[in-house]
């Protein structure tokens, strides 16, 4: 039997191949690949029996760490607990033939956030960060946290509708519905907790995490903290960088924009916005030409942004009285 | 020198905890000239085509030339314990090996042009700018030596463990499993050309077998060759955290 | 306040001003009074043929085109009437009356509630 000789294209072909999930058996086929993650990669799959395409997210390995199973399926249990059109809806969880666990999400065409606004106006980026802010509302009024909101976890579509994704280090602090009952609740996420930070990590994105949350204070986490991500998320829209802890806000043009982005990130949670509702309806009032709940601006500032919001009218009636003074002048002469 | 590369047998490996390169390098050194020996056998076998194959592709030489230059490479890192000096804790055994490789070969370079600029003979071909500007026998991944040397050695370990795999569905018998494979994943007909990657159905009727059959055997082949090339990979790497990197980098999967 | 109302109130006001800055012109002040009816009149009818369309077109710039259109129409309907000495004031009348549609036109399209029972829609 003659040794196998393996060129460059096989040996992409293999690697690939080697690193492929098993699904003989599931209701799935593979397509590709969609993107990788630090525990799981997700792939392009058929759902054969409902007819329609798929994002499966395959946990990497069955020799991996057991605790990250559980937490691919905490993430679909609580992505079944979120129905709404900014978060990604979940069709299915459980084993592969291999072991390794999976969930099947709705394929979502359309690129990172960070990639997508790349090419949008800053006016663009507001209205997607609303929509954001909307979806982590809707979370928070269902008593789940997000703790790991950054421009990577959230796909934009092609027609600029926001998906909010990975919902792998939610925690849920109030009471849901069912499946999970009372008591049972607390003692699932307790226990939820403690495999999420057993290896002493840190769970998070650091450049997005607030204090509390990086000093792992897990009590001291709230919806505040995901205020605090957002605000990172803001800051990156508005400044197409990463935020950096402690340093100063600066956002060209908007002095009100920085102190939006300021206070979300303020360091202590009381001093950040209550909700993401609040932050985002501070965004709104920007967009609308109004005053900012955290921005006190001076005269000139206010006649400005009057000017500003009213330019065209402003323009017609000025338009109007020259025409008016100089039909005057005319006739008087 | 014994240690040629007729030497190595691309057979299944005997089970156990796999000899790690650090084990190995010190076996190399062994007073005991058996466990010496079987240590230079093991490096030769993981090492010995990616030398020979990166000669070719970063140095530019005949397939011919670039296995003597191998053999003698190896020869004189056994006779100046060339191996001795690395220190994991510095760079990976396969950086070390390959920066001593490229210093060797420049050296054995510099010396055939001072040979022939004597008028003595030499079997190194010298017209390697020609070769390294020509459009199409470059690659990109040629300009990173690191990166080309990594390649081989990766082509080395996914071809040991096809061949184990092979070898493994042969043994229970299965041969079935393995053609099914090959031909799926590297697109090669029974006879051994190549091919387009065919879909399951064609695989089925090609092996006239059930079509949930093929799914199940290729399923198996992958389970199978992933397990074969983290063993491999294991079994060459130095220390847990060059291993998950390197499957990692290998395989694109987080292992523990 | 809906379009419609909103024009009506805007034309009103507008077209009060507009016949009040005929005091500086002293050859028409005497006719001072009828002016103004004039004018609020005309700008009454504007207004809510403007906030009318508003209602059904939710288009900035549509809105703008018919005040300016409506503005200009009233206008040239007003001028050409002769005055008391028989003279005609086309730029005097209409070159303002058009600002004025403009200036209804935008804020009809712009602010005010669009009737619940219709659905915008642009024209084709």
């Amino acid at each position: 039997m003659s040794p196998l000789f393996i060129s460059d294209a096989e040996l992409d072909r293999l690697r690939r191949s080697a690193a492929e999930p098993d699904l003989a058996g599931s209701r799935y086929e593979l397509r590709g690949q969609l993107g990788r993650g630090g525990m799981a990669t997700v792939y392009r799959a058929w759902d054969a029996v409902l007819d329609r395409e798929v994002a499966l997210k395959v946990l990497d390995l069955p020799e991996a760490d057991p605790a990250l199973a559980a937490r691919l399926l905490r993430e679909a249990r609580v992505l079944a607990q979120l129905e709404h059109p900014g978060i990604v809806p979940v069709h299915d969880a459980g084993e592969l033939p291999d072991g390794r666990a999976y969930c099947a999400m709705k394929r979502v065409e359309g690129s990172r956030l960070d990639d997508a606004a790349r090419e949008l106006t800053r006016t663009e980026r507001l209205r997607l960060f609303l929509r954001i802010c909307d979806a982590v509302a809707f979370a928070h009024s269902r008593g789940i946290l997000h703790r790991d909101l950054k421009p990577e976890n959230v796909m934009v579509g092609s027609f600029g509708e926001v998906l909010v994704l990975d919902w792998g280090l939610a925690r849920i602090v109030a009471d849901l519905p069912a499946p999970v009952p009372g008591n049972a609740r607390d003692e699932l996420e307790e226990r939820n907790e403690r495999e999420l930070t057993r290896h002493g990590a840190v769970l998070g994105t650091p450049a997005y995490m607030p204090p509390e949350q990086s000093s792992g204070v897990v009590s001291a986490v709230d919806q505040r903290s995901d205020v605090f991500a957002l605000g990172g998320i803001l800051q990156f829209l508005l400044t197409d960088a990463p935020p950096s802890a402690g340093a100063e806000v600066r956002i060209d043009g908007s002095k009100a924009l920085a102190a939006a982005c300021s206070k979300a990130r303020a360091l202590s949670p009381d001093e950040r916005y209550p909700s993401a509702r609040e932050l985002a309806g501070d965004i709104e009032r920007f967009l609308d030409g109004r005053p900012l709940t955290a921005y006190r601006e001076s005269l000139f500032e206010r006649g400005a942004r009057l000017f500003e919001r009213y330019q065209t009218a402003t323009l017609l009636v000025l338009a109007y009285l020259f025409v008016r003074t100089l039909l005057l002048l005319f006739a008087r002469q | 020198m014994a240690h040629s590369p007729t030497a190595i047998d691309p057979v299944p490996r005997p089970q156990g905890f796999p000899l790690t390169r650090i084990s190995l390098l010190g076996a190399l050194e062994e007073a005991d000239p058996a466990r010496s020996r079987n240590a230079w056998d093991e490096l030769l076998r993981a090492y010995w085509q990616p030398i020979r194959r990166y000669i070719c592709r970063r140095w530019h030489e005949s397939p011919e030339a670039a296995e003597d230059l191998t053999q003698s490479f190896l020869a004189r890192a056994i006779e100046r314990q060339t191996f001795a000096a690395f220190d994991p804790r510095q760079a990976r055994f396969r950086t070390f090996l390959r920066l001593c490789l490229d210093r060797d070969l420049a050296n054995v370079r510099e010396a055939a042009a001072r040979q022939k600029r004597g008028g003595g003979e030499t079997h190194l071909t010298l017209d390697a700018p020609a070769i390294a500007s020509h459009p199409v026998l470059r690659t990109a991944i040629d300009d990173d030596p690191e990166e080309l040397f990594h390649r081989e050695w990766l082509r080395a370990i996914f071809e040991t463990a096809m061949e184990r795999l092979r070898a493994s569905a042969s043994l229970s018998g299965r041969e079935v499993r393995f053609a099914l494979f090959e031909r799926y994943e590297l697109g090669r007909s029974s006879t051994g050309g190549p091919g387009e990657r065919p879909t399951y159905d064609e695989l089925a009727l090609e092996f006239a077998i059930p079509r949930t059959q093929v799914t199940n055997h290729l399923a198996w082949a992958r389970q199978e060759l992933r397990r074969l090339v983290l063993e491999e990979l294991r079994r060459h790497t130095a220390s847990p955290a060059e291993f998950r990197d390197e499957a990692r980098r290998a395989l694109g999967v987080e292992v523990t | 306040m809906n379009k419609a109302w909103m024009g009506l109130v805007l034309g009103g006001i507008l077209g009060i001003f507009d016949g009040l800055t005929a005091w500086f012109t002293p050859a028409v002040r005497p006719f001072i009074v009828g002016i103004v009816i004039g004018s609020t009149f005309k700008g009454l009818i504007a207004g809510v043929l403007t906030g009318w369309f508003a209602r059904r077109v939710n288009s900035l710039a549509w809105g703008l085109a018919f005040g300016l259109g409506i503005g200009l129409l009233l206008a040239y309907l007003v001028a050409a009437m002769p005055s008391a000495t028989g003279e005609h004031y086309y730029w005097q009348i209409m070159l303002p009356g058009a600002i004025v549609g403009l200036i209804v036109g935008y804020a009809t399209q712009r602010f005010g509630q669009q009737s619940a029972d219709r659905s915008s829609r642009q024209p084709a």
